[in-house]
């Protein structure tokens, strides 16, 4: 089953003379429990269309789906867009991005909570999504006391929280050292496969590509080459 | 969730430090407005606890208290026969400097009539009022005074028998009571040796002029000044009479300037206290202008502080009730706390503060509203800035 269907979206800022292609007109189509990596150099496009497919920075054209949802057909289609990411898409971020003063158990029950789930019941599942992710012995620390890579693992707990059809990671190992870089990894192939989570992570981390099951190279906007991993896309469908 | 307390206990050293520094500002501004108001408290004391009607001072003078004013003593008693006047009552003021208790202190004198006259000492707190027509006082007790005490005052020593409390004239000096002979000697009556050179002096002029021996000496006391004297007349109207027929009366017919209590407080209010009333009016709301101007920026900071937390939340789909819930509690929190240890700090300063403190409940409200209300728009105007943050500023490093 598709959880993310992109038909032609493109993104151009200014008009004219002055307007900029960030992104050309591009299609593709992610399943569930597929680990897809979005590649490219610096300015390639890779993050527009994560902000895109996001609906953070809407595109200039084109029609995107999500988890059966139509949220874009060149312009907006009524659907109330942060509630949707609020409940079907996680997000991943470089520098983890947790709120400081909320301890790791906090951090994830509070995406919990947004959701509409009780305070106990957000708590419960909380630290069953830590245990999951092997951090659950720093529940109660926060994330200033905590090394890149625990940070990491809580940020995926709370990418998690919500049952997420679609996982969005921005440069998920790039303040990551291999070591803790590859164990990411593992967890967002092992979140994919348990899951059924789509998961597009930007990346020009090419230590890490080997991990994908699918990889687009972007370059100047436009997506220029595709990667499958054969044997790992049948998996996935299997 | 409320992520204001989180946050709030995650720093609260720093959430106390700036509560504290606030606080500090607002005690200012709160004692200020004590300031203000005891100036006018002051100014108006002596007015409001007299226990008269009309004062009647010298012709075209704004006295007793704006200007000076003298009258002849026996004038009360052509006051006292005018046409609806129940009561007139001599009263001497004179503000004095001396060494009282090993110290320079400055106070007014308040001469009066002790048996029955207005203008005596209101409610003791300590001992009892004059009795004795002679050497006796009544203090406040801001002079350090105890019963007993005799201090000298001219040529003689009066003795303590009773304490005021708040007894203050228009620039919160304490106030003196004395019977008015006693008042009138340390007033007009000069030192002896300055009497007996002025004497010689008015006695030599006489000769000069002519005048023998004992016609000179018939004559010297006309030459020399009189302790006479008084600053005004206290007038306690008859029941049911005009006042302002009385004071008509008396200007025309004494030849005097008469003013109601209420004209009395008008030039005090107008003319002594004005500019002071001014100043620290203009004062008092330059600095709960700067308090609010911090409050705003402490807030406004802090919300800065936080915006990559805000983008977050807005990225990963948080309401906006939550995000505003956070700034708003945290600058409520901020204002409301700050008020209240400055509240409390005012009333720690307030019994050692060197004047009058006067603190009007109502004042004290609407400086809280007027915080509030800055606190409010600080708040609004960073959540302003944090609704405009894209959430986009999420991602990247």
């Amino acid at each position: 089953m598709s959880v993310v269907e992109i038909q032609n979206v493109s993104q151009t800022f200014g008009y004219g003379e002055l307007a900029v292609h960030a992104l050309k007109p591009t299609s593709l189509t992610i399943e569930a429990g597929e680990l897809v990596a979005l590649l490219g150099p610096s300015g390639s496009g890779k993050s527009t269309l994560l902000l895109a497919i996001s609906l953070i920075q809407p595109p200039t054209t084109g029609r995107i789906v999500i988890d059966g949802q139509l949220l874009y057909d060149d312009g907006p289609t009524g659907v109330d867009v942060r509630a949707f990411r609020r409940s079907k898409i996680g997000f991943i971020f470089q520098q983890h991005n947790l709120i400081p003063f909320l301890t790791a158990r906090e951090n994830v029950a509070l995406m919990l909570q947004i959701n509409g789930v009780g305070r106990r019941e957000s708590t419960r599942r909380a630290t069953d999504l830590l245990g999951y992710l092997e951090i659950a012995h720093r529940a109660d620390s926060l994330p200033a006391q905590m090394s890149g890579g625990e940070q990491q693992r809580v940020a995926i707990a709370r990418a998690l929280a919500n049952e997420p059809a679609l996982i969005l990671a921005d440069e998920p190992t790039a303040a990551l050292d291999t070591e803790r870089g590859t164990k990411v990894m593992a967890m967002l192939r092992k979140i994919a496969r348990e899951r059924r989570s789509a998961v597009i992570a930007v990346t020009h981390d090419h230590r890490m590509i080997e991990g994908f099951d699918t990889v687009y190279h972007l370059d100047d906007g436009r997506l220029a080459q595709v990667d499958h991993k054969v044997q790992v896309a049948s998996e996935v469908r299997a | 969730m409320e992520l204001a307390l989180k946050d709030i206990r995650r720093h609260l050293g720093k959430f106390l430090a700036t509560i504290v520094g606030v606080a500090m500002l607002l005690a200012i501004v709160l004692v200020m407005n004590g300031i203000y108001q005891g100036n006018i408290q002051d100014g108006v004391w002596l007015i409001d606890n007299t226990d008269a009607d009309l004062w009647v001072v010298e012709r075209g003078r704004g006295g007793p208290f704006n200007e000076a004013s003298r009258i002849p003593l026996d004038s009360y008693k052509s006051v006292a026969a005018t046409p609806g006047v129940a009561r007139a009552s001599p009263l001497a003021l004179y503000a004095a400097q001396r060494v009282i208790n090993g110290r320079e202190q400055q106070f007014t004198l308040i001469g009066y009539d002790i048996f029955g006259g207005a203008g005596g000492p209101g409610r003791l707190v300590h001992g009892r009022t004059i009795t004795a027509p002679h050497y006796e006082m009544v203090a406040d007790r801001k002079l350090g005074l105890q019963l007993g005490d005799r201090v000298p005052l001219g040529t003689d020593h009066y003795t303590v028998v009773g304490l005021t409390s708040g007894a203050v004239d228009s620039g919160g000096n304490p106030l003196i009571y004395l019977a008015l002979p006693d008042a009138q000697k340390v007033q007009f009556e000069q030192d002896k040796r300055a009497i007996q050179a002025a004497a010689a002096a008015n006695l030599q002029r006489l000769n000069r002029a002519g005048y023998s021996g004992e016609q000179a000496a018939r004559l010297l006391p006309l030459l020399s000044a009189g302790t006479s004297n008084i600053n005004a007349v206290l007038v306690k109207l008859a029941p049911g009479a005009d006042g302002d027929a009385v004071s008509g009366h008396i200007r025309d017919w004494l030849y005097f300037n008469v003013y109601s209590t209420a004209e009395e407080r008008l030039l005090m209010l107008e003319g002594k206290l004005s500019r002071m009333s001014a100043v620290l009016g203009l004062f008092r709301s330059l600095l709960l202008l700067v308090s609010i101007v911090i409050i705003a920026l402490i807030v406004y900071v802090q919300t800065i502080e936080k915006i990559k937390s805000i983008a977050t939340l807005k990225l990963i789909g948080a309401p906006n009730g939550l995000i505003v819930r956070l700034i708003m509690t945290q600058s409520m929190l901020l204002t409301v706390a700050s008020f209240v240890v400055a509240y409390l700090l005012r009333d720690l300063i307030a019994p050692g503060f060197p004047r009058t403190l006067g603190f009007l409940p109502v004042e004290t409200a609407l400086t809280f509203a007027v915080m509030l209300l800055g606190g409010v728009l600080a708040s609004l105007m960073a959540v302003w800035h944090a609704l405009r943050t894209p959430a986009q500023l999420a991602l990247g490093g």
